[in-house]
């Protein structure tokens, strides 16, 4: 198996001198290709600080990280811009869609940044939508769907330019559990198609959803275990 | 492409907020248009109508307030001899008094010689100039228009009748030689005259020779202050160039500035200076207006930035580049600002044809203009977008996901 993401001795370190706060205290983590991957914490435990690493919206203060074989820790503004776009599919807790843009504009965003052509475009934002299911509202903005919906089209938006990884920061937070349900369910159906998942989570019911659970606070890792009640 | 789209989308989502920010970009570009049409406009007629006159002769003047010295009427037909570039000159001397035929008219008679009728203007319909003799003679005729004609007399056929002149108290019976013809707007005015409506500022202008005005009725002595060249076609420059040193030598007055040459391209010179200063300031004021509504652009833009910093947070996320962002947001405020000045050029436009109705010439539009108005409100747009775009384009992608 490939190495995806490689994170060696990393920290993070908010107010440097006295009161300082080490959001990563020297994290070490490695995830293959192909994995579905659950990193649960409470609230201050540090993991958003590296889901924001993982996603490269983050540098690190020491450490390296290397993302598919780049170290990625020490890049500018527009080469992490760059390395969002191909290599990372984002999924967020409040669906982050621009309101006033239809679902396949949405959809369309990442490929845009990317120079893909119009027609193409078109074509990748039109599989992706009818794969969450979503092949009858790709002209709904934001506000005329629900919850799930929304989750979906941004689902089809992290998906449509297939990048190698699938980083969700709390896909259900927002959701009833019928939607997270659901939304849960298309996020398994990826990883069984061969994706790279990271789910990002404070709740062990869906953590546990996932073949591999890593558990941080307080800027540690202290456990990462494979799940033998993994479903998939 | 998609970048215009995206902002033409964004404006509309924000139809009235953005309507509010062209406002002042409105009013800009709508006073430069108005005022660049209404002085176009105003330049053209006022410069055809200056024009027209020119065909008639170039005033030549003797400064009187620099020296003491005066030609005579020899003299001043030398000077028309000397030049070649003239037909000739022909002395000036107006008085003003009565013409007295059916009814008494208030009347400025103008002295010259027969080279007055080389004005371009004057052209008989009926009976014929004073000639060279009768000039020189102080013979009692006069040359009057038609319209004049039908003041005086009733009617048109006037040559050979004759009528009292008056100017300070002598009178003198002048006999009509020629009738000349008029323009329609005269006649009208001396029907209106004709039929005892508004008389009050009604006046002629009959031609008589020069020397009836100095010893018929003892105007000016011999001397002659003023006088006219008659160029030939295209001539005006050189022609009033070399009058004025053949009169300077003649007087002894070279390098005292005391011949004044008054011609018409002179006045529309002087015309046209006092038009583009007219111009200018409305143009500075204006361009105050613009930077104004700019400003208010910078204005609605920054809170728009702040606004949308959770979609900037988004499109970072997604892979926008620094650059996209910031031509994103400079795209935006330059449509806004074009938008803006299409719109105002339209009222501008709307508002100079509803001046030009109130006022006798036309309005211009000329596609310069509309060039400039596109150049001018989009760079307005571009330059007061480059302080909101640069703070979206500078966000940090973690902290505008989090912003509420």
């Amino acid at each position: 198996m490939e190495k995806l993401v490689d994170v060696i001795d990393v920290c993070k370190i908010y107010n440097p001198g006295e009161n300082e706060v080490r959001a990563l205290d020297h994290v070490s983590l490695s995830i293959n290709t192909g994995e579905f991957v659950a990193i649960i914490g409470q609230s201050g435990s540090g993991k958003s600080t590296l889901m924001n690493m993982l996603g490269c919206l983050d540098t690190p203060t020491s450490g390296t990280y290397m993302l598919h074989g780049m170290d990625v820790s020490h890049m500018t503004d527009n080469e992490q811009s760059d390395v969002r776009n191909r290599e990372i599919g984002f999924i967020f807790q409040g669906f982050n869609l621009i309101q006033s843009l239809t679902a396949q504009e949405n959809v369309e965003l990442p490929l845009i940044y990317r120079g893909v052509s119009r027609k193409e475009r078109e074509r990748l934002a039109v599989e992706a939508l009818i794969r969450v299911g979503l092949g009858k509202r790709m002209d709904h903005k934001p506000t005329e769907m629900s919850g799930g919906q929304q989750q979906r089209v941004a689902i089809a938006r992290a998906i449509a330019q297939a990048p190698p990884i699938l980083l969700a920061d709390e896909p259900t937070g927002n959701l009833d559990s019928g939607s997270s349900k659901e939304i849960i369910g298309i996020i398994k159906n990826l990883y069984k198609e061969g994706r790279t998942v990271i789910l990002i989570t404070h709740d062990p019911g869906i953590a546990r959803q996932a073949k591999r659970i890593v558990t941080i606070s307080d800027g540690k890792i202290q456990s990462d275990i494979i799940n033998p009640d993994a479903d998939v | 492409m998609e970048y215009i789209r995206n902002a033409f989308a964004s404006i509309i989502e924000n139809k009235g907020r953005s309507f509010l920010t062209m406002l002042g970009i409105i009013i800009g570009i709508s006073s430069v248009i108005t005022i660049l049409a209404i002085g176009n406009g105003m330049k053209q007629s006022v410069g055809g109508e200056l024009n027209d006159m020119q065909a008639g002769g170039i005033t030549i003047q003797i400064n009187a307030k620099k020296t003491d010295k005066y030609l005579t009427g020899a003299q001043v037909r030398m000077i028309g001899d000397e030049v070649p570039e003239v037909y000739g000159a022909s002395p000036t001397i107006s008085g003003y008094g009565d013409a007295v035929a059916r009814y008494k008219i208030p009347a400025n008679f103008k002295g010259g010689n027969e080279y007055l009728f080389h004005d371009q203007k004057n052209v008989l319909s009926d009976g014929r100039y004073f000639n060279e003799n009768e000039a020189e003679s102080a013979a009692a005729v006069a040359v009057l228009s038609q319209s004049e004609a039908v003041l005086l007399f009733g009617s048109t056929d006037a040559v050979g009748k004759s009528f009292e002149a008056i100017i300070g108290g002598r009178s003198r019976e002048l006999t009509v030689t020629g009738v000349l013809k008029s323009e329609e707007r005269d006649i009208t005015s001396a029907y209106r005259y004709n039929s005892g409506r508004d008389k009050s500022y009604q006046s002629i202008r009959p031609y008589v020779p020069y020397t009836l005005m100095t010893q018929g009725f003892g105007l000016a002595g011999e001397n002659v202050v003023s006088y006219q060249i008659f160029p030939l076609p295209n001539e005006q420059d050189p022609a009033s160039l070399r009058a004025r040193r053949v009169t300077e030598n003649m007087m002894g007055l070279r390098g005292q500035g005391a011949v004044n040459v008054q011609s018409f391209a002179s006045m529309l010179d002087s015309f046209e200076k006092i038009l583009d200063v007219v111009t200018l300031v409305v143009a500075f004021i204006a361009a105050i207006s613009l930077i104004v509504g700019g400003i208010g652009v910078m204005n609605i833009m920054t809170v728009s930035v702040t606004e949308r910093t959770r979609e900037i947070g988004i499109r970072k996320a997604l892979g926008a580049r620094t650059g996209s962002i910031l031509l994103q947001f400079l795209l935006e405020s330059a449509m806004i600002t074009l938008i803006g000045g299409l719109i105002g050029m339209m009222a501008g436009y709307g508002l100079t044809f509803i001046v030009s109705k109130f006022m006798s010439f036309p309005p211009q539009i000329r596609l310069e203009d509309v060039a400039l108005v596109v150049a001018i409100s989009s760079s307005i747009g571009l330059f007061f977008g480059i302080y909101p775009a640069f703070r979206a384009a500078k966000m940090n992608p973690i902290e505008a996901l989090r912003y509420e």
